[in-house]
């Protein structure tokens, strides 16, 4: 009885230890510039999905373990992923509104950042006309965002 | 994590037909989406000697399971929007904008933030650079390694976060990563004064533990595996739940869930069992006791304390760290 005491209190030591421990080494390292170049955001995606194999994973784990920038990074990712794995996908307006044209999306962005809309920026194909009587008829509301 | 610049023709003729399979496919799937085969076998090829390219020429078999996992439509798309092709923006938007609006406002303090983000991650996605002649759309560092929305996700955080640093320019997110921490590392320490000798040894004592503590737990973290080391961190620096690293970890081909279980009976029995939050309890239980087995075992083997001696310094550890002074002497190795 004694014996599982003292195991128990040591385990709460070193619990308590290596959380601060980990905060003050975290702070101390993070402008460190030896865990080399940053994760780019692809990898940061497909590692917080957690679809990366073992092979693959293994130098973005070593990375993050150097860098407190990206290990924050990830953090806020699995955060968001989580934040929407748990809120039901509600139906908004824009969901539901058609779809805008690339063009016309781009041009209304542009106008609102430079105050013009030089159509002359955006080279589009035009779709053909069996293209457009496609799209109209096909449902291709995604079931994931009702 | 640079890579060899790789071409498709390093790969084997069966990681052609497989890629040629996927091609059929998505090309069935979306006729007018323009991207060419040749096209695509590239893309194909740059995801997989990024991933896979770490340690010299992928195998087959890892080859093969990439890119049976590989989130082909979303690429297909991906790479049709950055050519500029029309009916793939009308899927894009038709699909996506909903979902981007959704994590803008989730993110974003303010409805005008929201849209300003979501503005420019449109603007990024279309690319208005123009290098050697060419447009740069942010789509073309999409790899469909993961899927389309955790990629999108990920962009926008970063567009967020981005906005928030150019509004208030005195802080980074690098600053502020650093500044919790050195308040931590700095933080100052109430050395009660000292008088006579009795009192001075005393000290001297505690120094010499405290000092050999220091350097058994840096050592003894040090010897953790990555990612051990990685659980640890997820607990204590980025404060994430339980329940969010068992979301982290919830695919059943996880690297890290397959790396915490490589011994277990329950990853035999049941591999694709959910993870629950006791199980992550229990993997973070494993590792301190792994830190404290290597802890005891370098204050006496190497620091040639006794058994009552390593007592006395997991005691002196615990006494300090209200103080947040124990760790003043950390190195930053």
């Amino acid at each position: 009885m004694a014996n599982n005491e003292y195991i128990h209190s040591q385990e709460a030591a070193i619990q308590n230890l290596v959380g601060q421990f980990l905060k003050v080494r975290s702070g101390r390292r993070s402008n460190r510039t030896d865990a080399g170049p940053h994760l780019d955001q692809d990898s940061l995606a497909a590692f917080t999905e957690g679809v990366l194999s073992e092979r693959e994973a293994k130098p973005i784990v070593s990375h993050l373990v150097d860098c407190s920038f990206c290990l924050h990074v990830t953090a806020e990712l699995v955060r968001l992923d989580m934040a929407f794995a748990e809120t039901p996908a509600a139906v908004t307006v824009a969901e539901t509104a058609e779809p805008r044209k690339v063009s016309e999306v781009l041009s209304g962005l542009i106008s609102r950042i430079f105050g013009t809309t030089d159509g002359a920026v955006f080279a589009h194909e035009e779709k053909n006309k069996d293209d457009e009587n496609k799209v109209e008829n096909t449902d291709s509301e995604d079931p994931k965002e009702k | 994590m640079p890579t060899e610049a790789k071409t498709s023709t390093d790969l084997s003729p069966e990681n052609h037909e497989m890629i040629d399979l996927i091609y059929a496919r998505c090309h069935e799937n979306a006729p007018n989406f323009g991207v060419g085969p040749d096209t695509f076998k590239d893309s194909l090829a740059k995801t997989i000697f990024k991933y896979l390219g770490q340690d010299g020429s992928p195998d087959s078999g890892d080859v093969d399971s990439l890119l049976s996992q590989i989130q082909a439509d979303d690429l297909f798309m991906a790479m049709a929007c950055a050519n500029g092709n029309e009916r793939a923006w009308w899927e894009f938007d038709h699909q996506h904008r909903g979902y981007l609006e959704r994590v803008a406002r989730h993110l974003a303090k303010t409805e005008v933030d929201a849209q300003e983000v979501i503005d420019q991650v449109y603007v990024e996605l279309y690319g208005t650079k123009i290098v050697d002649g060419e447009r740069v759309s942010k789509f073309s560092t999409y790899s469909g390694r993961g899927s389309l929305r955790g990629w999108l996700r990920t962009v926008i955080w970063h567009s967020l976060v981005d906005l928030h640093r150019a509004s208030h320019d005195e802080v980074s997110l690098d600053e502020m990563t650093e500044n919790v921490g050195e308040g931590m590392a700095h933080a100052s320490f109430a050395e009660a004064s000292l008088g006579g000798e009795d009192e001075m040894i005393d000290h001297l004592t505690r120094e010499r533990y405290r000092k050999a503590t220091v350097s058994a737990l840096e050592a003894a973290f040090a010897s953790l595996e990555d990612h051990e080391k990685l659980l640890l961190m997820f607990y204590h620096v980025e404060n994430l739940k339980l329940r969010e690293i068992a979301r982290l970890v919830e695919n059943e081909s996880s690297p890290l869930r397959g790396w915490f279980q490589r011994k277990s009976q329950t990853r035999n029995d049941n591999p694709a069992g959910r993870i629950h939050e006791s199980t992550i309890m229990r993997w973070l239980e494993k590792s301190y006791a792994r830190v404290l087995q290597l802890f005891r075992s370098e204050l006496s083997e190497k620091g040639g304390l006794g058994h009552d001696e390593i007592d006395i310094c997991l005691g002196l550890a615990t006494e300090d760290l209200a103080g947040n002074n124990f760790f003043k002497n950390l190195s930053t190795s």
